[in-house]
């Protein structure tokens, strides 16, 4: 089990870039005892037979027990399976909704995939409008699909939303910077004044704050705070909180 | 026949780069060799026109722009060596009927364009985060009358020398994924000239690790 | 004059921009000397102000436009972002509380940063985080027959694709027309630049000034940074000095004397304002969000002498009369920073040519951004070159021979089945007995080359592969 760690271990916190190997030397040893061993492989890692091939420069991130990925900084959204996403709605065509979720595909949005929604009972979605929905078909041979209700049936925070607020773009980093669990950012943006937020995975931020002068000072606030350390970032929230006072 | 040669005085000028500097492109590069300045905008994977897609693979389209007048015959050639190499190096079949557009604008030509397009672009396709196989670098090498190679050769170098030659090289074994050569010269110098441009490409890798590393310093 | 049903049909369907539809482009020949004629004039364009019967019209006129539009631009432009209601929605709420994106007032311009190049006449501005280059070149030909004094000035700009995923390389876009046709308005018909220096010989050698100007990534107000870059090169330009002697012309390399710079009167600058809610709220230098949801804009070419040079307005809005004057007021105060900016720019460049220090875009990568990264000349290791070049040459396989007449099979011509023998039995020994006269005839001609195709004209050369030696040399139909 250490062979395969030791080789990511020395790497681990360190940038790497594409062409960069991981192989593990298979022991011609034949010992019982060891068993196979799984690693699962992340975002910009690839299997290449007994290797393992980094595809996209950025940092060897690790959790425990076995998951390697790379963190990298991207501005351009590839659709997965399960992630939600705000999209824009594009056009209306029969039966289906076509969204723009910045990939290279419109994903198509069924109109029978909101809660409540029934072949008599439309939803009422304009062209223009945003929707809150995740993937339920992604991958890279067919054309991605949305919903907006989970298996349950129910909304689950998902649908059209967004009549007042600003939506802007952010890189794929932040985002999900945004949406670890107890985000730092988002506790220190917290302390400043209250505000709404709907953080897409596909890089799109919605927030609305009591004053239109809030928002634009949250939407600048998140812009910056891209390539701040977490120390810089303090400091600049705090001259905003006592600015704004 | 043995000639006499001696290798000193093959330097290669000062180099720098910046990544992201371009606020639309989703990957962004500018990459400077002494005066030779290049910056190139990446975008990707995006909508493709229908009669340019392919079924299983990603389509790239490479366009080098010169500063004065209209693209000529030889931004085409030139277009076409950048994106063999690109080809080779890009893992295109993640994303099939998506494309891959890399733009390179040319901002001062002082000698070893090409070699500097290249180098820019490997650096905007790792911003944009486009999933490649190996990294690359292009190294331009100049035999002049004396016979003696010149790395990264100056536009005035290159004007006085017998035979020019551009070379891009892979990172993960240093071999030669393209080459382009202007002027006579014998199989000797080729193999000279390509073994001086494996040496050099090590040390634009290692420029290439570095930059990495220092963007992500932040999060690190 | 516009009416109101003129205004419906403002829209063409395929229309690249939201707005554009009616350009009506007033082209003042000279500058004009007075604020006061400059208003008369402009009074002459501007159209009387909207009177309240208007108004409610209008209003649902503007939305249908708007709906139309949206979907217009949407079949257009596939590769953008759409613009979803929401945004338009609170940006036109943010200007009417004059809030703008980025926490600028309303005639607050982005921060403009100039570059200079290696060469002479190389500019890069940064308006924000629209950026442009801009190059000017010049070379000597024959003069136009109307006009065997003067030299020619040519504008070129590019809207680079890397700028936005919106811009293909068609050539056909309205937005590069029109940016194209207001910088040669701004700068030729203004007369910024003496043609008249620019002629060496009356009649048959002038110098050609060709100004290519590149826009690298498109932030909003294209125009007013193409305007900058384009008048900065100019001034940064040296052209190669000439001497004259009789019918004799010497251009001197700028190793043998120093080049000339340009003789330029003034410096014309546009300056672009956006209106919104029918002329109601105005904007200086729109960002790319500000310019999608905007009604109409106005460009103003003006120079620091307060002389108006052209004027443009887009979008089929109507302004009163005070607030175009308005505008040129406001026009004339951030020509002159813009002037001052310029100029101190090229006074540093001179400094810097002049002590000898580095120069050029080089030494503009800013050093202390985490994103750049440089490093000194270094030398390349040549110790072992000749030891491995030596080596790889003595263990690399011996090319083929060249075979002496190799047959090939030309294209219009193709092989049946694998390999290369022939298995349709009868003609191959037909096609054999052919050749085999064939090449009896042609074997004392030792490099000539067998062509198989229907014609008879070809001669191709092919380096036969090394597989070829051993199987016999039969003719393929």
């Amino acid at each position: 089990m250490d062979a395969v760690h030791s080789c990511f271990k020395d790497k681990l916190g360190q940038a790497v870039l594409p062409g960069d190997v991981f192989s593990f030397a298979v022991s011609a040893v034949e010992d019982s005892a060891v068993r196979a061993e799984k690693v699962i492989c992340g975002p910009g890692l690839r299997r290449n037979g007994d290797e393992i091939l980094v595809c996209k420069s950025g940092i060897l991130r690790h959790k425990a027990p076995n998951l390697y990925w790379i963190d990298s900084q991207q501005k351009r959204y590839v659709p997965v399976k399960g992630e939600s996403v705000i999209g824009i709605v594009t056009a209306k065509s029969g039966d289906i909704f076509k969204v723009d979720v910045g990939s290279s595909e419109q994903a198509s949005l069924s109109y029978l995939a909101f809660e409540g929604a029934t072949k008599r009972n439309r939803p009422n979605v304009q062209v223009g409008d945003l929707v809150y929905s995740q993937f339920i078909i992604a991958n890279k041979d067919m054309e991605p699909e949305l919903v907006c209700i989970d298996s349950c049936g129910r909304a689950n925070g998902m649908g059209v939303f967004g009549a007042d607020g600003l939506l802007f773009k952010v890189s794929l980093g932040l985002v999900r910077r945004l949406l670890v669990p107890q985000s730092e950012i988002v506790k220190d943006l917290e302390k400043i004044f209250p505000f709404e937020m709907v953080v897409g995975m596909n890089g799109r931020v919605w927030v609305k704050a009591k004053t239109v002068q809030q928002t634009l000072i949250v939407a600048n606030l998140l812009d910056s705070c891209e390539n701040m350390t977490a120390q810089q970032r303090q400091t600049l929230f705090k001259r905003v909180a006592e600015g704004s006072l | 026949f043995v000639e006499e040669r001696s290798g000193v005085g093959s330097v290669l000028r000062e180099y720098g780069s910046e990544q992201n500097l371009l606020s639309k492109p989703d990957g962004s590069a500018s990459f400077i060799q002494g005066d030779t300045s290049v910056l190139a905008g990446v975008y990707g994977p995006a909508e493709v026109k229908v009669s340019k897609e392919i079924y299983d693979r990603a389509t790239l389209e490479v366009v080098i722009q010169p500063k004065v007048g209209m693209a000529s015959v030889r931004e085409r050639a030139r277009e076409q060596c950048v994106r063999e190499t690109c080809e080779a190096a890009l893992l295109s079949t993640l994303h099939p009927r998506s494309s891959f557009t890399l733009v390179l604008q040319e901002v001062h030509d002082d000698g070893s364009l090409l070699s500097c397009c290249l180098n820019a672009a490997c650096m905007a396709l790792m911003d944009a985060g486009l999933p490649m196989g190996r990294l690359f670098c292009g190294v331009t090498c100049a035999i002049d009358a004396e016979s003696q190679i010149i790395t990264d050769p100056t536009a005035q170098q290159e004007k006085e020398s017998r035979a020019l030659m551009t070379f891009a090289i892979d990172s993960k074994d240093c071999s030669v994924m393209m080459s382009l050569t202007k002027g006579s010269f014998s199989v000797k110098e080729l193999q000279q000239c390509i073994a001086v441009s494996q040496k050099a490409s090590e040390r634009i890798f290692q420029f290439y690790r570095d930059s990495v590393q220092r963007r992500y310093s932040k999060i690190l | 004059m516009i009416d109101d049903a003129g205004g419906t049909t403002l829209v063409r369907a395929g229309s690249d921009h939201a707005h554009s539809g009616h350009c009506f482009a007033a082209a003042l020949r000279a500058p004009v000397r007075s604020h006061r004629l400059a208003v008369a004039a402009l009074h002459r364009l501007a159209l009387a102000g909207p009177t309240s019967s208007h108004g409610a019209r209008r209003n649902s006129a503007t939305e249908g436009l708007q709906k139309r539009v949206f979907t217009a631009t949407r079949r257009v432009k596939m590769r953008e972002t759409p613009l979803s209601n929401c945004e338009r929605l609170f940006l036109l709420k943010a200007i009417e509380e004059k809030k703008r994106l980025d926490g600028r007032q309303a005639y607050d311009y982005r921060n403009i940063k100039i570059t200079f190049g290696t060469d002479y006449g190389c500019c890069t501005v940064c308006l924000g985080k629209t950026r442009v280059l801009a190059q000017v070149s010049c070379e000597l030909v024959p003069p136009k027959d109307s006009r065997p004094t003067e030299g020619i000035m040519f504008f070129n700009l590019e809207l680079s694709s890397m700028a936005s995923p919106g811009f293909q390389p068609s050539r056909q876009s309205e937005l590069l027309v029109t940016l194209n046709r207001q910088l040669e308005r701004c700068l030729r018909n203004s007369k910024c630049i003496d043609t008249e220096s620019l002629c060496v010989v009356s009649g048959e050698k002038v110098w050609q000034i060709r100004v290519d100007v590149h826009v690298l990534n498109h932030d909003g107000n294209l125009m007013d940074a193409a305007s900058i870059a384009a008048i900065s090169a100019l001034c940064h330009f040296r052209r190669p000095d000439v001497a004259i002697q009789g019918r004799d012309i010497t251009v001197f390399s700028p190793e043998e004397r120093d080049p000339v710079p340009l003789s330029i009167y003034h410096m014309p600058i546009c300056v672009s304002f956006a209106f919104f809610q029918q002329g109601t709220y105005l904007l200086v230098d729109p960002c790319e969000k500000e310019e999608l949801v905007m009604d109409g804009l106005l460009v103003i070419a003006m120079n620091k002498h307060r002389e108006i040079c052209s004027v443009q307005s887009s979008g089929g809005i109507m302004l009163l009369k005070d607030q175009v004057i308005r505008c040129s007021k406001i026009a004339s105060v951030k020509v002159s920073e813009i002037t001052e900016l310029i100029n101190k720019a090229l006074e540093n460049d001179r400094q810097v040519r002049k002590e000898g220090g580095k120069f050029g875009f080089a030494e503009s990568i800013p050093k202390e951004r985490i994103t750049a990264l440089k490093r000194e000349q270094a030398p390349v290791e040549m110790k072992d070159i000749e030891e491995t070049a030596d080596e790889i040459v003595r263990e690399a396989e011996a090319p083929s021979e060249a075979v002496h007449s190799p047959v090939i099979v030309a294209t219009g011509t193709g092989q049946v089945g694998e390999g290369l023998q022939n298995t349709w039995g009868l003609e191959e020994e037909d096609a054999e007995e052919e050749f085999q006269g064939g090449m009896d005839g042609k074997e004392k001609k030792k490099d000539e080359v067998m062509v198989i195709s229907d014609s008879e004209e070809e001669e191709v050369v092919i380096l036969k592969p090394e597989a070829q030696k051993s199987k016999s040399r039969r003719p393929k139909n």
